[in-house]
């Protein structure tokens, strides 16, 4: 059985990953951010969560210690809103309040399929809900962009480390459980 | 995936290992209480009280619907009538953290009464996950603090037993289900803990409650009417919320002065998203209509909310 754990990093929808999880037969609990990478134990993939912290305007410092995961970790890692902002910043790019943040019901267009968007068509509709965007991420190639979201998902060049700015794990959000399922299918790798 | 079943019978096995006393139970004929109930009186018997608290804010009949319904269920339950105690407590009261608050803490304190009477240690509940999500906690924002978390008081006595507490709607419907309780319980649509208070928009009169209980009424018998006919789907829940403004209106060449009400419809899963339900223009003025005519005196004016969760969330307050 694959063992993905979900980090969390105080959202909404944390609980709701858990769930994505579970319902994909993955052994799954929610850890909080400061664990220590030695008592994650031997996991096949890490979900970032998204949360209330503001990250690029000091929020990042709160949740400083998921960076440990992102450098030592050595397994898939896919960065959730927060998270997905988190994993931007941490490699030297930003994230800044959004001129117009998404809040609710977004038509994402896959630009680049890679892993995540496999078995999706290009254009789906997603809920989003976050105040602050990736705007530059150098080392990460564009996946994904909305009309007001330049950066709705990204993936690291050299590492399986993966970023996706709406939410997957709720129920409105169409092909969710796919793009899941297609996390997990890189975890097997 | 989830499996009822096995939920069912994990879950017998651990109170059985937790519990070793009488036991109290919060119950509101809602499907997430009224399931907690079920599995609590297959794992302790006899040890199990259930309580029922009329707070005078629920919906149109139903204090009588639930009593009826647990006769049903072979289950006893004891109707506490507290309307005058919440009307009460929350007069003067505007803010919705603040309305919360109060009513949670007056459901604690009445079952801490009733606990002390059985000598009971534990207080059940029908906790599901989006109650305590949205309570807050650690990094999480308080989004709204739901009766049975977030208006807990600091100190208390009992020690709580939450069984469904990882559950959503969807999955508490399937455990509902092969439970056997009974159809009209587990597809009844959402109803919040605080019942009609928060559909008053600001200060709660009995009034206002009086106004908001008629206006949700006739939402509710319209749109299960309108699904039954298949002129659309039944929205996952539906209800009329009170603004706390006046508009003007004119009835038979006269000036009216009344309230507006919002009718609201979403459709969701879990109620951790939601989008706004698709009614027919037909069903809505049929909607628009009746409340205006029959609350003649109170509302002229009726709108509807066509807000999706985020932003939103599905009730106002």
């Amino acid at each position: 059985m694959m063992k993905i754990l979900v980090v969390n990093l105080g959202g909404q929808w944390t609980h709701r990953i858990w769930r994505r999880l579970n319902y994909l037969g993955c052994e799954s609990a929610i850890i909080e951010p400061d664990t220590p990478i030695e008592k994650l134990g031997d996991v096949d993939g890490l979900v970032l969560s998204g949360g209330a912290v503001r990250i690029g305007s000091g929020g990042e410092k709160i949740v400083k210690h998921v960076a440990s995961y992102l450098d030592n970790l050595g397994k898939p890692i896919v960065g959730l809103c927060a998270g997905h902002q988190f994993m931007a910043i941490h490699f030297g790019g930003t994230s800044e309040p959004a001129k117009i943040p998404e809040y609710g019901q977004v038509e994402i267009e896959v630009l680049n399929e890679n892993d995540l968007f496999k078995g999706i068509p290009k254009k789906f509709t997603a809920w989003a809900s976050h105040n602050d965007e990736v705007t530059s991420a150098p080392g990460f190639e564009v996946l994904a962009k909305s009309r007001d979201c330049k950066i709705e998902a990204m993936r690291h060049k050299k590492m399986p480390l993966y970023g996706i700015q709406f939410h997957p794990e709720v129920e409105h959000t169409k092909y969710g459980e796919k793009i899941f399922e297609n996390f997990v299918g890189v975890c097997k790798r | 995936m989830f499996e009822p079943e096995k939920f069912v019978d994990e879950s017998i096995k651990q109170l059985q290992e937790t519990i070793d006393g009488p036991t109290i139970i919060a119950c509101s004929g809602g499907v997430d209480s009224t399931v907690t109930a079920v599995l609590l009186h297959k794992a302790i018997g006899k040890n199990l009280k259930c309580i029922f608290v009329d707070t005078g804010m629920m919906r149109k009949n139903e204090p009588e619907q639930v009593s009826k319904m647990f006769e049903s269920l072979g289950i006893p339950l004891k109707v506490i009538d507290a309307k005058r105690d919440f009307i009460d407590a929350l007069h003067d009261v505007v803010e919705p953290e603040k309305k919360r608050k109060i009513i949670g803490e007056l459901f604690i304190r009445i079952f801490e009464k009733e606990a002390k009477k059985v000598k009971a240690k534990y207080l059940a509940q029908g906790t599901l996950a989006p109650d305590w999500i949205e309570s807050g906690g650690q990094l999480r924002d308080t989004i709204k603090s739901h009766h049975n978390v977030g208006g807990l008081p600091e100190r208390m006595n009992l020690k709580l037993i939450e069984p469904v507490r990882d559950l959503y709607k969807d999955e508490v419907r399937r455990v509902a289900e092969y439970l056997g309780i009974p159809k009209e319980v587990y597809s009844k649509q959402p109803f919040p803990g605080p019942g009609l208070a928060v559909r008053v928009l600001g200060e709660v009169t009995e009034e206002k409650i009086e106004i908001v209980r008629e206006a949700c009424a006739i939402v509710e018998e319209e749109l299960e009417k309108a699904a039954e006919e298949g002129k659309m789907k039944l929205p996952w829940q539906y209800f009329a919320v009170l603004m706390p403004i006046k508009s003007v209106g004119v009835h038979g060449d006269t000036r009216a002065y009344g309230y507006v009400i919002s009718v609201r419809a979403v459709d969701s899963t879990d109620g951790m998203t939601a989008d706004y339900s698709h009614v027919p223009h037909e069903v809505l003025h049929k909607i628009s209509i009746r409340i205006t005519n029959t609350m003649k005196d109170k509302v002229n004016r009726v709108v509807y909310d066509i807000t999706s969760k985020p932003p939103g969330t599905i009730e106002w307050e």
